[in-house]
C-alpha cells in the first residue's frame, strides 16, 4: 500500500471515529502549523487564533474529504489557507471596534467585566469548576448511552423549525418526569410517548434521537448550571440567563 | 449569544448555545465549562460530489443526439428543389439534397387526381417521374403527340443544369422502353439565361409519334426504318447547341426557324407516318399544335 493510499484509508477511518480524527490531527500538528505560518507569513504559535482556525480547517478537511478530491494533504492545505484568509478578512472588519465582551490580555476578563465589575472573579473560577463538574458527570452518563458530545453536535437539528420541534419535545419530557425516570431505567428513549404527547413526527425524533436524549438527560437531577444556560429553551418564555 | 464549552478536542470544541444547539467550533484555547461569547463555528461539510453524475452527462448526451438527429431528419425532409411536371395534369415534386422525393402535390385538378393514392415516399426523383408518367399514360393523359414540360426550380443553379440533362435523358430512355412506338422528346428551354435564373428552368418534352432519328437517339427502335427519316433529320440536326443553352439532349435543334419549321413539317409530314404507323391514334391534328410549339419556342430563344 502506498503512502497516499494509507493516508486516504486513515482519513476515511477518522471520518467515522472522532478519536481517530483527534489522533490524526495530533500527528499532523507540525504540518498544520507550517501551513498556517505560510499564510500569515510569520511563525504561527499555538497561542495564535490562526492556529486554532488551521486546526478546525484540518478537521473540516477530514470530514469533507473524498477520494475524488485528490491527495488529502493538498486538499487540507488548500482548506487551511482559505479558511485562515477568510478569518483574517472577517477580523479586519472589526479593526478599530472594540467588543465589550472581547477578552483582552492574558486574564480572561472582558471589557464588560471591567466596566461593571460587580462579580467576584473568585466566584467565576468556582463557577467554572462547578460547570466542569456537571459537564463531566453528564458526559459520564452519556457514555453509558454510548453517546459523546461530538455525536450530539453532528446530530443537532440545523433548521430552526426542526430545532423548535425538538425543543417542544424536550419541554414535554421535562413536564413529565416519569418519562425521564423511564429513560434512565430502561436506557431507551420513550419516542412513541414523546411523539404522541407533542404531535411531532416520530421520524423527526428518530433523526435527532441523540440530541433529544442529551436534552432530556440534562433535565434529570443535577445539571443546574447547564439547565440555567439553556433555560430559554426548557421553559418557554422563561427568563434569559 | 453565550456559548458553554462542553467538550474540547485538539481540532475543535463542542459548545452549547443558549437556544439549545450543540455546535462544533474552532477551539480558540477553550476549557470545558468556560462560557464564551464569540465562536468560530465549523463549516458544514462541502457538498458531496453527487453519485450518479454519469446519469446527467448521459442525459445531456442523449439530448444532443436527439437534437442532431432531429436536425438531420429535418434537413432530409426539407425540400431542396422542386420539379414541376406538366403533361396535362400538373404536379410538383419536391426533392431533398439526395434527390429523394419529400413532397408531391397536384397543381391542377388533373394533377391531384393523378397522384391520388400514389406513394412517393422514399423514392428517387427519377422513379417518381417514371411512375407518374406511367400513371398518366394509364389514365390516358399522355399519348402520342403529347408533351411533357418540366420546370426545375432550385436555389442551386448547378442542380438545375445537371438535372436538366439527366432528367430529360432519363425520361427519354424510360419512355422508349415503355411505349411501344417511338416517341420523340424535345427539350427546349424557355427564356434566356437571365430569366432562367429567376424563374427556374423549364424543360419541355413534347412527345410525338412516328418519327425517330437513329443517330440522334439511343432509343431508336427497330420498328422504324432508318431510311424513312434519316435524310430529313440529318439535315435539321447539324446544329448542335450553338444557341447557347446547355441542352445535351438527343434531339438536335434546328439551326433556324425556317429550317426547323420545314424539318418539322416534312418530318411529320402526313406521308411519312401515315405509312409507317397506320395504327397510330394520332392524326394530323396533333401535328399542327406541335409545329406551332416549335415555332414559338425557337422564337423566344432568338
Amino acid at each position: 500500500m502506498t503512502e497516499g493510499q494509507q493516508m486516504v484509508k486513515e482519513v476515511y477511518e477518522a471520518k467515522q471515529d472522532p478519536r481517530k480524527a483527534d489522533d490524526l490531527i495530533r500527528r499532523y500538528i507540525p504540518f498544520i502549523r507550517a501551513e498556517a505560518s505560510k499564510v500569515i507569513s510569520r511563525l504561527c504559535t499555538e497561542q495564535d487564533d490562526e492556529y486554532s482556525i488551521a486546526m478546525i480547517a484540518f478537521h473540516e478537511a477530514i470530514v469533507g474529504y473524498e477520494k475524488s478530491r485528490g491527495a488529502f494533504l493538498g486538499y487540507a492545505a488548500m482548506l487551511i489557507r482559505s479558511r485562515i484568509i477568510d478569518y483574517l478578512r472577517k477580523e479586519a472588519r472589526h479593526q478599530g471596534h472594540l467588543s465589550l465582551y472581547e477578552e483582552r490580555g492574558e486574564d480572561d476578563r472582558t471589557l464588560m467585566d471591567t466596566l461593571a465589575d460587580g462579580k467576584d472573579h473568585m466566584d467565576d473560577l468556582v463557577q467554572r469548576e462547578a460547570t466542569l463538574q456537571e459537564i463531566s458527570e453528564l458526559a459520564a452518563v452519556m457514555e453509558t448511552f454510548g453517546v459523546s458530545f461530538s455525536d450530539v453536535a453532528d446530530n443537532c437539528p440545523k433548521q430552526s423549525r426542526t430545532l423548535a420541534a425538538c425543543a417542544q419535545v424536550v419541554r414535554y419530557g421535562g413536564e413529565n418526569p416519569h418519562l425521564l425516570e423511564e429513560l434512565l431505567k430502561t436506557k431507551r428513549l420513550p419516542l412513541a410517548q414523546l411523539a404522541a404527547g407533542t404531535g411531532v413526527e416520530r421520524k423527526t425524533l428518530e433523526r435527532h434521537r441523540k440530541y433529544i436524549l442529551v436534552m432530556l438527560l440534562i433535565q434529570t437531577n443535577g445539571y443546574e448550571i447547564i439547565r440555567g444556560h439553556i433555560v430559554h429553551v426548557l421553559k418557554k418564555g422563561g427568563a434569559s440567563v | 449569544m453565550k456559548y458553554l464549552v462542553m467538550e474540547c478536542h485538539p481540532g475543535y470544541a463542542v459548545v452549547l448555545d443558549e437556544e439549545g444547539r450543540f455546535l462544533k467550533a474552532a477551539n480558540l484555547h477553550y476549557q470545558v465549562g468556560q462560557t464564551v461569547s464569540r465562536i468560530e463555528p465549523m463549516r458544514e461539510r462541502p457538498p458531496k460530489i453527487k453519485q450518479g453524475r454519469w446519469f446527467y452527462s448521459l442525459a445531456a448526451l442523449a439530448a444532443c443526439l436527439v437534437l442532431v438527429i432531429g436536425a438531420l431528419f429535418h434537413l432530409e425532409n426539407r425540400p431542396y428543389a422542386s420539379v414541376y411536371m406538366r403533361i396535362n395534369p400538373e404536379v410538383r415534386i419536391d426533392v431533398n439534397r439526395n434527390n429523394l422525393a419529400v413532397g408531391l402535390e397536384g397543381i391542377n385538378d388533373d394533377g391531384r387526381q393523378l397522384i391520388q393514392g400514389y406513394d412517393y415516399r422514399k423514392k428517387e426523383l427519377d422513379t417518381v417521374m417514371d411512375e407518374l408518367v406511367e400513371l398518366a399514360i394509364a389514365a390516358d393523359y399522355l399519348h402520342e403527340g403529347g408533351k411533357i414540360t418540366l420546370t426545375l426550380d432550385a436555389e442551386n443553379q448547378a442542380w438545375v443544369v445537371e438535372k436538366e440533362e439527366t432528367l430529360t435523358s432519363h425520361l427519354q430512355e424510360y419512355l422508349s422502353q415503355h411505349l411501344t412506338y417511338t416517341i420523340e422528346i424535345e427539350t427546349n428551354r424557355a427564356g434566356d439565361q437571365s430569366n432562367q435564373a429567376e424563374q427556374g428552368q423549364e424543360v419541355v418534352i413534347p412527345i410525338h409519334q412516328g418519327s425517330a432519328s437513329t443517330e440522334a437517339s439511343g432509343f431508336g427502335d427497330s420498328d422504324y426504318g432508318e431510311s424513312d427519316y434519316g435524310g430529313t433529320w440529318q439535315e435539321s440536326g447539324d446544329d448542335d447547341d450553338d444557341d447557347g443553352d446547355d441542352d445535351d439532349t438527343l434531339w438536335e435543334e434546328p439551326p433556324s426557324d425556317s429550317a426547323y419549321g420545314s424539318a418539322g413539317q416534312s418530318d411529320y409530314g402526313l406521308t411519312d407516318y401515315g405509312q409507317t404507323q397506320p395504327t397510330s391514334p394520332a392524326e394530323e391534328q396533333d401535328d399542327s399544335p406541335y409545329a406551332d410549339e416549335g415555332q414559338s419556342d425557337s422564337d423566344s430563344e432568338d
